[in-house]
């Protein structure tokens, strides 16, 4: 079973040279004494930048999928942009660290609320571990710190500084 | 280097970083209320504050009277109520139960051993006594750190239908605007304390120097109530709520007023009041002691002093 992911996810291209690796997953993401939020990732390598030590991805995670899924919690949404640096790329397990950017939104849901800042232009930092498994699957643990959260002056309220991720993907495309 | 070696002088580096992490700090007895000489009035003078015991044998007539009881937020004292009972005395006819929070008003380690339950106790405490001297219209109003642990009461059902008329909250802290706060469980034991910024007059009513534990307190409280808003409650019949919030405020962030009116309903399950301030002061109420006040300040005070007496008549 997992020889047959694998080589349906290893489906290699010699002509597209430039692409190392292309993968998607699911992100799920705490932020200290706050909101579990959750959703989408993809993660791309390439043999010319940096000979796949450079990853670029893209995250959304949302509480609308997390901590605000039938409660009373503000639903928020987090777009992010990803470069990171991995140590050890011909390894399993892969010390990581990245700097991020994006968008932040949160939806308030009452007039009364709208003179209130609801979003916010992202920056953050994370490192962490990542682990390639034998079959097509690599895990992401990182620790992150949002340089630009709320101030009560500025800034939606509930962009708090320290979150914990978690990256489970999926190979789609990998050129050997 | 042997491996003997290298743990004396870990041991080394470790001993010089904790001795470095200052846990008691300088307290000027005189000036501030953390020493062993300025403690809370109240203390004093008790029946002054405390309608509980200001009155032995309350009338019918004082039995139905409005009785507040004004409850301030953390690290201060019962001064923060002060200039609303002075605005009620010339301009309505109430009673006004000042409660100092446990813990408060008194020494700086006093108030570092105290945990929120501490605080929240001498709250119920007058409560507790005006309902068995009989008063019947009992209202509760109280800024910052007082809002979470009337909330919490409210929550764990200590106070039941019809037990109070009005709840008045001032600028309500649910999320701080501080979001460091939310770290003080790791750099707080390295730190021991931290620092506010007083003034000369605010140092006879507030604490200078926060101890880390308080703070860890704080958060708990903040977080508890926090996530009993995210799943929802109801107000007990016969209670009204207003929160009266500043659009910009360094200590409470005004999103704890969203989390409120997300969370927490009217017995009839309709929303509750929300009054969003355009203010950038913490606690608008309280004046006194603070530098560079503008008549903005003032009106904006005026005006929530009016609503809630005004809703304290009807």
């Amino acid at each position: 079973m997992t020889s047959m992911i694998c080589l349906q996810a290893q489906t290699t291209d010699k002509n597209e040279d430039w692409l190392g690796e292309f993968k998607v997953g699911i992100r799920t993401q705490k932020t200290q004494k706050l909101y579990w939020e959750n959703d989408l990732t993809v993660n791309f390598t390439s043999p010319k930048i940096m000979n796949n030590r450079v990853h670029l991805g893209f995250s959304y995670v949302t509480t609308r999928l997390g901590s605000a899924m039938g409660t009373n919690a503000i639903k928020q949404d987090n777009f992010l942009l990803n470069m990171g640096y991995f140590f050890r790329p011909q390894k399993k397990l892969q010390p990581f660290a990245r700097i991020n950017t994006g968008f932040f939104y949160a939806d308030y849901e009452a007039a009364i609320f709208d003179e209130l800042p609801n979003t916010a232009v992202l920056f953050s930092v994370d490192a962490g571990l990542a682990y390639k498994f034998d079959a097509p699957f690599t895990v992401h643990l990182s620790v992150g710190y949002n340089l630009n959260t709320g101030t009560g002056a500025d800034g939606p309220g509930t962009l708090y500084p320290v979150y914990y991720q978690m990256s489970i993907f999926y190979t789609l495309f990998k050129n050997k | 280097m042997s491996t003997k070696n290298i743990f004396i002088k870990l041991l080394l580096i470790l001993s010089l970083f904790f001795a470095a992490c200052s846990d008691s700090p300088e307290i000027d007895n005189e000036t501030m209320l953390d020493g062993d000489q300025i403690f809370d009035p109240s203390l004093y003078n008790p029946e002054q504050y405390l309608v509980s015991l200001s009155i032995d044998n309350p009338s019918s007539t004082q039995k139905n009277k409005s009785v507040i009881i004004a409850v301030h937020g953390y690290s201060g004292s019962t001064f923060e109520w002060d200039e609303f009972r002075a605005f009620s005395a010339i301009n309505a006819d109430i009673l006004i139960s000042q409660v100092l929070l446990g813990g408060h008003g008194r020494t700086y380690e006093e108030f570092k051993k105290s945990t929120w339950k501490d605080w929240q106790k001498p709250i119920m405490a007058e409560y507790n006594a005006l309902r068995e001297k009989g008063y019947t219209n009992i209202s509760f109003a109280g800024s910052s750190t007082a809002c979470p642990l009337v909330l919490n009461l409210i929550k764990e059902g200590s106070i039941g239908d019809n037990g109070m008329k009005n709840i008045f909250l001032i600028d309500p802290i649910v999320i701080p605007s501080d979001k460091t706060l939310t770290l003080v469980g790791l750099v707080g034991p390295m730190l021991g304390y931290f620092e506010a910024t007083n003034t000369t007059i605010e140092s006879n009513y507030y604490y200078r120097f926060r101890p880390q534990e308080t703070l860890n307190e704080l958060l708990d409280l903040i977080d508890k109530v926090r996530k009993d808003l995210q799943k929802g409650y109801k107000l007990p019949t016969g209670t009204q709520l207003k929160v009266y919030k500043s659009i910009k405020d360094d200590v409470a962030d005004a999103v704890s007023a969203v989390l409120i009116y997300k969370g927490l309903k009217n017995s009839d399950n309709l929303p509750i009041n929300i009054e969003m301030l355009h203010s950038e002061l913490h606690v608008v109420t309280r004046l006194n002691g603070r530098d560079d006040v503008t008549q903005k300040d003032r009106n904006i005070q005026q005006q929530v002093f009016e609503d809630m007496l005004m809703r304290l008549m009807q």
